[in-house]
């Protein structure tokens, strides 16, 4: 083979072995876009729908619909979700904006502290936030249940099954993203607050007006990292909410796949519609999450 | 800090007074030790927010309360409770326990009481009794819940009863005894007990009347228990954490008690335990390591055909290659578990028509395995692939020029050049990824459910990992031991801390002291 071929062949190669990896992505996804819009609750397992049917997505968005009982009779019933599935996506959505617009509050905070000022512990405390943030919520969970469950007693809105307080639990995800953020304050140089310090700003004024403002990329990413980490916990969320009006996302599409009924299309459509948005944020956001990454974060 | 100042005391006051009044509340009810350590909290609080020499830490407060609360001090109570015996069996503390015991009852039948029911608008009744010899005796309760046609399992606290004086009226919607038969609150009300304000105990008796009624249970000054009826005395056996009588049979529920090692001492040395423990313990290492090096592999590969300058559409196969990042893991799972169904799947479906095979993904323990990898490895790639690409970039091309001078080829050029590069600035982020596959609760627990069973593991799962197995242990129907399942957690923080202290030394992320 001359050079010139040689070159061909590897391009041709390259493109092969990058198509076969793509359908081997896509082809999921095409599957369960055609199990949501086809007839019955099957697997995904076709990527075009042997018969067309709107029943799963009127189901997950909460619009009646008929379903027909006897094939032989052409009996029907009203088929109502007791619950809209639409609901369980909006809770998610709530509660994993809500829990990253806090975390971003306490571990900015914090990780200005570690940044910018010196105090006694100081290096001891970052180690250990360090070490703790690899331990997994799943593992605290009975403890959870008993705190939540005592905090109840006295404030129902902030207990067990309440929103709130899985919101609460969340919160205890700081420790990685302070690092996150430090690490970003850290490449900030001090001069232009040092400068504003001379000119009279307080402290806090330069942590507000000079150094939030400079690390917006950063905050963005812990954002979007978190609340893409929340939407998909599953385990603290199952135990903490019991009822179906209070579910997640996670909670409640898996609720769709029992071990003796299994609604792939149901699942199939609630999946396609939650799914299609936060893929769009994510991808959107893309040059600066991959930033981020580099810096430290691990999406779970 | 000037003009501000007044405005900062201003919101510590709005803050620290309805906390202040919780607190109250709570040492009210007899948390004395939780409401002190409220009330240090609070004050602490209030000193780094009010003094000026407190600077720093008005910067550390928010971030160190959470941290504390619910990180620190929930792996400190799972310590705790690992030393404890605390399960289905033994679930309620000591004191409510014996209250349980005390509250068990019978009639006593020397006063008998009319009732009448009040429905309050939020809900909520009120019960009101009258003596039926001497009405000037009458009393009622503050509103209480009752669920209509439900008889509650526990047996609750009982209602509190206060004397009402003669010219004293009850608001709220009186119920006839047809109403309330109708509305199925009779169900509930039978489960209930009612406090006098001398602490005799009154209850239903039959539908009309409420009658006084006796304590079984006499608490003796050691802890003992005596039945009035029969003179039984039982003791509490604080090994076995339930009330023996003197033939040593357990009587009654049973109360959490502290039981040292013991739970240490199982997961080492109960076969039914153990055995379990080791295989989960060797298939969680071997999954974590092949999950890392399977992904790293596909992602270098990938990362490094798309560094090809002269390639086409680049930026289209690097969007569509990161799609498994970007939709949420949850989801993507659930459909893989679909898609890997063992009869009616697509992958199945797809292999038989191509191979004529159609492997036991769900019933054969190596078929689960195999699938779980090649789920992990769909989900996982794209993240090395993320990361191999930015450090990919940061190669001078120069050192590729000067070997294909040397007459290389692309693969020696990866074995030789690229990976000796990119694996040290990886190995931090391959431990990372360790770590976090080490505990990957949810891809077993929906893809597989640690299925299939391991034969005589019990509620083991040939594919659960080492957390799959410690929330079984804790939360499925079967188990429910708290704290076996916090000792087991407990061993698993030791492992995961030193893969993350081996992370800190490796990385130099490490703040110098």
């Amino acid at each position: 083979m001359t050079p010139e071929q040689k070159a061909v062949a590897g391009k041709v190669g390259a493109h092969a072995f990058l198509i076969l990896f793509v359908c081997l992505v896509l082809v999921p996804f095409i599957m369960v876009i055609s199990a949501s819009f086809r007839e019955g609750n099957f697997a995904p397992s076709r990527l075009v729908p042997d018969k067309v049917s709107f029943d799963h997505w009127k189901f997950v968005l909460g619009i009646p619909y008929q379903e027909v009982v006897n094939p032989a009779t052409g009996e029907t019933r009203l088929v109502r979700a007791t619950t809209p599935p639409l609901l369980w996506f909006w809770n998610s959505i709530k509660v994993s904006m809500i829990s990253s617009a806090g975390i971003i509050c306490l571990s900015g905070t914090a990780a200005y502290a570690f940044s910018r000022l010196r105090f006694k512990f100081r290096g001891v405390t970052l180690n250990t936030l360090l070490i703790l943030q690899m331990f997994p919520m799943v593992l605290s969970l009975v403890a959870f249940y008993v705190i939540l469950d005592f905090v109840g007693r006295y404030a129902r809105w902030l207990g067990l099954n309440t929103q709130s307080g899985l919101i609460m639990v969340y919160l205890g995800g700081i420790s990685g993203y302070i690092w996150m953020i430090k690490g970003y304050f850290d490449t900030i140089p001090t001069s232009m607050e040092e400068s504003a310090r001379i000119d009279g700003a307080s402290q806090f004024q330069t942590f507000l007006r000079i150094l939030l403002p400079m690390s917006l990329p950063i905050f963005a990413v812990v954002f979007i990292l978190s609340f893409i980490s929340y939407m998909s916990e599953y385990p603290v969320a199952s135990v903490v909410l019991q009822s179906s009006d209070n579910w997640t996302l996670a909670v409640g599409a898996n609720s769709f796949l029992f071990e003796q009924e299994k609604l792939w299309g149901r699942f199939s459509a609630l999946a396609v519609l939650s799914g299609i948005p936060i893929t769009t944020v994510f991808l959107l956001c893309q040059k600066f999450i991959t930033g981020g990454l580099t810096s430290g974060g691990v999406k779970e | 800090m000037n003009g501000s100042v007044p405005l900062r005391q201003i919101l510590v006051a709005l803050i620290l007074l309805p906390a202040l009044y919780l607190n109250f509340v709570i040492y009210q009810t007899g948390n004395a030790w939780v409401a002190l350590a409220m009330l240090i909290v609070l004050a602490l609080g209030a000193f780094v927010y009010l003094s000026e020499s407190a600077g720093t830490f008005r910067y550390l407060f928010p971030g160190f309360l959470g941290f504390g609360l619910f990180v620190i001090f929930p792996i400190a109570y799972m310590v705790f409770l690992s030393f404890t015996k605390y399960s289905s069996q033994n679930l309620l503390d000591f004191d409510r326990c014996v209250g349980l015991f005390r509250q068990e009852t019978v009639p006593a039948g020397k006063v008998s009481y009319k009732y009448k029911l009040y429905a309050q608008d939020d809900g909520q009744y009120i019960l009101y009794l009258e003596d039926e010899k001497d009405p000037t005796k009458r009393f009622a309760s503050d509103p209480f819940e009752l669920t209509p046609g439900v008889e509650p399992k526990v047996q609750q606290e009982s209602v509190k009863l206060r004397a009402l004086a003669l010219i004293d009226e009850v608001n709220g919607r009186p119920l006839e005894t047809g109403q309330i038969t109708r509305e199925k609150l009779l169900v509930p009300m039978r489960g209930r007990q009612f406090a006098l304000p001398d602490d005799t105990l009154v209850g239903m008796a039959g539908l009309m009347k409420f009658a006084s009624r006796e304590r079984v249970w006499t608490v003796n000054q050691d802890g003992s228990l005596t039945n009035k009826k029969d003179g039984r005395v039982i003791k509490p056996d604080f090994k076995q954490g339930f009330f023996v009588n003197d033939k040593g049979e357990k009587v009654g529920v049973g109360f959490r008690t502290f039981s040292g090692v013991d739970n240490y001492i199982r997961i080492f040395s109960d076969p039914r335990i153990q055995g379990p423990f080791l295989r989960i313990f060797l298939w969680t290492v071997a999954f974590s390591g092949f999950s890392v090096i399977l992904t790293f592999a596909v992602g270098i590969l990938l990362a490094v055909v798309l560094e090809r300058k002269d390639l086409e559409f680049r930026k289209g196969y690097r969007t569509l290659l990161i799609l498994p990042y970007a939709v949420p893991a949850i989801l993507s799972i659930l459909i893989f578990k679909g898609l890997f169904n063992q009869e009616f799947g697509a992958v199945n479906a797809f292999l038989k028509a191509i191979f004529g095979f159609a492997p036991e993904w769900e019933t054969n323990p190596w078929g689960a395995r195999a699938m779980i990898l090649i789920v992990n490895v769909w989900l996982g790639y794209p993240y090395m692939m993320l990361i191999c690409t930015g450090m990919l970039q940061s190669i001078p091309s120069a050192i590729y020029e000067a070997s294909s001078i040397d007459g290389s080829n692309p693969i020696t050029d990866f074995f030789e050049l690229t990976l000796p590069l990119v694996i040290s600035p990886m190995i931090p982020i391959l431990i990372s990824s360790f770590a976090f596959n080490f505990n990957n609760f949810n891809l077993i627990y929906l893809l597989s459910s640690g299925g299939p069973k391991m034969v005589g593991g019990g509620i083991a799962g040939e594919t659960d990992l080492l957390v799959n197995y410690t929330f079984n242990i804790a939360f499925r129907d079967s188990g429910t031991n708290y704290g076996l399942a916090s000792a087991i957690a407990t061993v698993l923080f030791f492992i995961v801390g030193f893969l993350a202290w081996i992370n800190l030394r490796m990385t130099g992320r490490r703040v110098k002291i």
